[in-house]
């Protein structure tokens, strides 16, 4: 232990007060406790380290360490050809590799200028939201194990599980799709699959209510999650936060809104969902809790999306016309869109040919990481774990 | 003041009560109902259709036009034959396992749809050498194949040696007077190399079900 | 009231040639004894860790061991103290070297003392303890210091964090383990095991003292006594100082093979005890409609003592006392199932919510429990007897 102390001795720091008693001062330093948290993280964050000061219980500083899985996927991005780079993207954030793909893809497509065919487009926001799903019930799964609570982590498994079959009827894997890809979809969806998705719809509904009641509204969880790690709206827009983070802090911002790529704009317009967004129910706003009700109300949106693209799903091509060699035109193009963790944002740079010149990839995690050296600092150490949690980061994003 | 202490100190006694005997009733629930594992390796789940398993190659219908390997991102896919006109003599085809990502990139740009990824996921091995997997069914030709050849060459022999016959009597009507007439006789095609003769046992033998009128040197 | 000395000390008397002296047939019932309890204990880890492991894994669904032995695993516990035994025997290099050993040695050997005040039937007991509980309380609150010693033995940050949430845990919630216990035991009127366990023999054996009729706070008392027992145990949601610790296993880090087994065993011995002492003072001990059903076939002493002052063994008793002992058993393992279950529902609790609910919440509470059971049981004498 690197606790020093100097006791400056009983006798030569006693004061006399005005009563005539003696007042003692005991002169004690301690120096502040240096934590590695990581690389080896008991809960599923990934490879991270977080170095912490803490005194005592009380944590006085953090600052995270990055780049254990780090792969270089942009640079490869420069070397492989366009098509051949959407695996590439479906590891960054494994846990939500559709909507990795679908950022890929609508960036690529936005150069070329070309238009998805219909069914495409509801088969991919399908996808997308089904993967969503999958992805909060991790995120919440695990960060109840972060909590000690071991058992809702397997039930939300069980319908990832589910979820996961559904694709690998799709399209074959169940974790990295390389599924929605340049120009739309792969293949089309097998017959059965969309009375499969409605049944997982009514299914995933039911059993909702009940992570609801185990986890969520238990009196020890919320003590635990309760005004801790309060992150200010201000801070949040500071910092470049999005996602369940943001509107975990109040702030009304969703990119299927508020900026609309594929055919969220039609499916807001039709009333089809909601964006929660949290107003401190059980603390303040912005705490550990707001942002986990936040993923489980989203959970629940992603259903009514479903449902709507299921209930407007119509024939037709899934692929537009593109070459076989793909040779995309000059030209760049950004293109955000709303991943489970926040905004994941391809910038993609053409310069005509069947490579790449540069693809840049906003992760979402990465600039949500940058939070913890802020928000750390004054909590308990036995919170730490509770707010890294909170904040729902993947390494495979944050490090690329 | 205190009344409102006291409430919010009845209330959390009576949520921490609540909430536990929901959350028990609710682990209680599935405690008595029965587990959804499935008992790998002895049940097994089923595998959808479009599962991306070991790849199967669908070989007489393959043409080595290395689309697929073009196409993969990480250059798993070899292949190596040999051409006789039209057919291809397969020496190897393979995949490296060590590499391959199953992302299914190789099967769509292929113009025969003869590479499919099949529905088998467990490869095991003690020895990394075998997961250079080699998805040949069969090496060299197979009999309709050979056959085929058989009967090409046969054809151009035959078109070869009407068209030097023609040659030779339109040279000898032409050169009637002249000496030497080189018999510039195109040399009959190559005969199969001894080699890729050396039969798989049971492909040379159905030259006879194959109908080729055998023509003589092609043995 | 049940009386009679220790059961195998009079086996032995009686067995024995007339020229053994006494004292040596005390030393030698004292070794069986102990060989019982400590051959009790380690099958009761065993058995423990199994069910453990198969109640995790139905309530999440899945099977949990299902391999080794065959019907659903029940060997798995066996073949892990098997591999814990085969490992390499670690200790840190500039860990505190005897302390190090020590420590699991030290909290075994407490609980295996609090083990001597478990009656394992009405006749069959290892000694007979007028401080029955009040002894089981003490000698499982040795296994702390165990436990504190283990963490700072092992010189790593972690553990020393372990080992002081631990003894900061186990000492605030002695008080409301002590109090909650209280109810009972004045209702009973003793603090040994067995001679509460016979006062709850009425209404064909369902006269425990848990019942409403008894004392309405009884009830309160015995979910604080559950509550603090979880807390004592260090068993989920109170299981801070052993699985967060902010990495692997808080003070048992350092440890592996069977030094960390037998804080495991120690684990196990403390919530079956814990359970014990509930199902004693709560939930009737020994008696059930079926004992009292075995009471009425065959005799109840093993060894009775005639008129002439002899002492006879009494084979009549055995099914009683077999039905008697699986009784208790019963109702301690489902108090160990009931901890299980507390623990695969809840998540953890901060220390600092530990300690908050401890000294506010619980002792607060259990004080009133007292108070009240306390004046009921005075009305209750004064309106009745």
């Amino acid at each position: 232990m690197s606790d020093t102390h100097t006791a400056s001795g009983l006798g030569g720091d006693a004061r006399v007060l005005r009563s005539g008693e003696r007042e003692f001062t005991l002169d004690v330093r301690t120096q502040d406790m240096e934590i590695n948290f990581g690389p080896q993280h008991p809960a599923t964050h990934g490879v991270m380290r977080i170095l912490i000061r803490a005194d005592g219980e009380l944590v006085t500083g953090a600052q995270p360490h990055l780049g254990y899985l780090h792969r270089c996927a942009e640079k490869i991005g420069e070397s492989v050809e366009w098509l051949q780079y959407l695996p590439y993207t479906d590891r960054y954030d494994y846990l939500a590799a559709m909507n990795n793909n679908l950022g890929y893809s609508m960036a690529v497509e936005a150069v070329m200028g070309i238009a998805i065919p219909r069914r495409a487009e509801l088969i991919r926001i399908i996808c997308a939201e089904l993967n969503r799903i999958g992805s909060h019930l991790i995120a919440v799964g695990t960060y109840g194990m972060d909590i000690g609570a071991f058992t809702p982590f397997l039930y939300m498994f069980r319908e990832r599980e589910w979820m996961m079959a559904l694709f690998e009827k799709i399209c074959g894997a169940r974790l990295t799709y390389s599924y929605i890809r340049i120009g739309g979809l792969f293949n089309d969806a097998p017959p059965g699959w969309f009375e499969e998705v409605a049944l997982f719809c009514d299914t995933f509904e039911a059993k909702w209510p009940e992570y609801y009641d185990l986890l969520i509204v238990n009196k020890i969880f919320v003590k635990r999650t309760a005004n801790v790690g309060v992150i200010p709206g201000r801070v949040c827009l500071d910092f470049g936060l999005t996602g369940p983070i943001l509107r975990g802090s109040g702030v009304d911002w969703d990119l299927r809104r508020d900026m609309p790529y594929s055919l969220y704009g039609e499916i807001w317009r039709d009333g089809a969902f909601q964006v929660p967004v949290a107003r401190g129910e059980m603390g303040t706003v912005g705490d550990c809790w707001d942002r986990t009700w936040v993923r489980m109300r989203e959970m629940q949106e992603s259903i009514r999306i479903v449902r709507w693209c299921l209930a407007h799903i119509e024939e037709g091509p899934v692929m537009a016309e593109i070459p076989k060699i793909l040779k995309v035109p000059k030209g760049e193009a950004y293109v955000g869109i709303e991943n489970p963790r926040g905004e994941l944002g391809h910038y993609v740079v053409s310069d005509g040919e069947k490579m790449a010149v540069r693809v840049r990839v906003r992760g979402p995690s990465f600039c949500n990481v940058a939070v913890l050296e802020d928000v750390l600092p004054g909590a308990l150490v036995a919170d730490a774990v509770a707010i890294i949690g909170s904040t729902d980061i993947v390494m495979g994003e944050t490090d690329r | 003041m205190a009344s409102s202490a006291t409430a919010t100190y009845v209330r959390n006694i009576w949520e921490s009560v609540k909430t536990t005997l929901v959350g028990m009733r609710i682990t209680g629930k599935y405690l008595l109902q029965k587990p959804i594992t499935v008992q790998y390796p002895d049940e097994r789940m089923p595998i959808p259709d479009r599962f991306r398993g070991i790849h199967y190659l669908e070989q007489e219908k393959c043409i080595e036009c290395l689309a697929c390997a073009r196409a993969c991102p990480i250059d798993c896919i070899e292949m190596e034959a040999i051409r006789h006109g039209k057919e291809l003599e397969w020496i190897s085809f393979t995949l490296d396992y060590q590499k391959c990502m199953f992302c299914e990139l190789c099967v769509y740009p292929c113009p025969k749809d003869c590479i499919h990824m099949g529905t088998e996921y467990a490869f095991v091995s003690f020895d990394r050498s075998e997961f250079k997997h080699d998805l040949l069914s069969f090496k060299g030709m197979d009999r309709a194949a050979r056959a085929r050849m058989k009967e090409a060459e046969a054809k151009k022999a035959a078109k070869d040696a009407a068209k030097a016959k023609a040659d030779a009597a339109k040279t000898a009507a032409k050169d009637k007077p002249a000496a030497d007439k080189p018999a510039a006789e195109k040399p009959a095609p190559d005969a199969p190399k001894a080699g890729s003769d050396a039969p798989k046992a049971g492909q040379d033998k159905p030259d006879a079900g194959a109908a080729a009128p055998g023509a003589g040197g092609a043995g | 009231m049940q009386s009679g000395s220790n059961a195998f000390l009079e086996a032995l008397r009686a067995i024995a040639p007339a020229a053994v002296p006494d004292w040596v047939l005390m030393v030698t019932a004292a070794v069986i004894g102990f060989a019982i309890a400590l051959g009790l204990i380690s099958v009761a880890a065993l058995f423990f860790v199994w069910l453990e492991r198969k109640v995790a894994g139905h309530i999440q669904c899945r099977y949990g061991p299902m391999y080794a032995g065959g019907w659903h695993g029940w060997a798995q516990s066996l073949a892990d103290g098997v591999k814990l035994m085969l490992k390499e025997d670690l200790v840190p290099r500039d860990a505190d070297r005897a302390l190090f050993i020590f420590a699991p040695g030290l909290v075994l050997a407490a609980i295996l003392g609090a083990m001597a005040a478990y009656p394992l039937a009405p006749a069959v007991f290892f000694g007979q303890f007028s401080l029955g509980v009040f002894f089981i309380v003490a000698m499982s609150s040795m296994t702390t210091i165990g436990v504190v010693m283990a963490g700072w033995a092992s010189n790593s940050k972690w553990t020393t964090y372990g080992a002081m949430r631990e003894a900061a845990q186990v000492v605030a919630y002695e008080i409301p383990l002590g109090l909650s216990l209280l109810v009972p035991v004045m209702a009973a009127g003793t603090l040994d095991l067995r001679a509460a366990s016979a006062m709850q023999s009425g209404l064909w054996g369902m006269d425990w003292l848990i019942m409403p009729w008894n004392n309405p706070f009884m009830l309160p008392a015995g979910v604080l006594f559950l509550v603090a027992a979880l807390a004592e145990t260090k068993r989920a949601p109170f299981d801070l100082p052993e699985a967060e610790s902010e990495l692997v296993a808080g003070f048992m880090t350092e440890y592996s093979g069977i030094r960390w087994s037998f804080f495991f065993m120690e684990e196990y011995a403390a919530m079956f005890l814990m359970s014990a002492v509930g199902a004693v003072f709560f939930l009737g001990g020994f008696e059930s409609p079926l004992t009292h059903l075995a009471a009425q076939i065959g005799g109840t002493e093993l060894f009775v003592r005639d008129a002439a002052g002899t002492l006879a063994f009494d084979a009549s008793a055995i099914p009683y006392q077999i039905v008697a002992g699986l009784t208790l058993l019963a109702k301690t393992v489902f108090g160990v199932f009931l901890m299980m279950w507390l623990r695969w529902t809840l998540p953890r609790v901060r220390i600092d919510q530990v300690m908050t609910m401890g000294y506010k919440y619980l002792t607060p509470l259990a004080l009133l429990c007292v108070v009240g059971a306390a004046a009921w049981e005075a009305i209750k004498h004064a309106l009745w007897s």
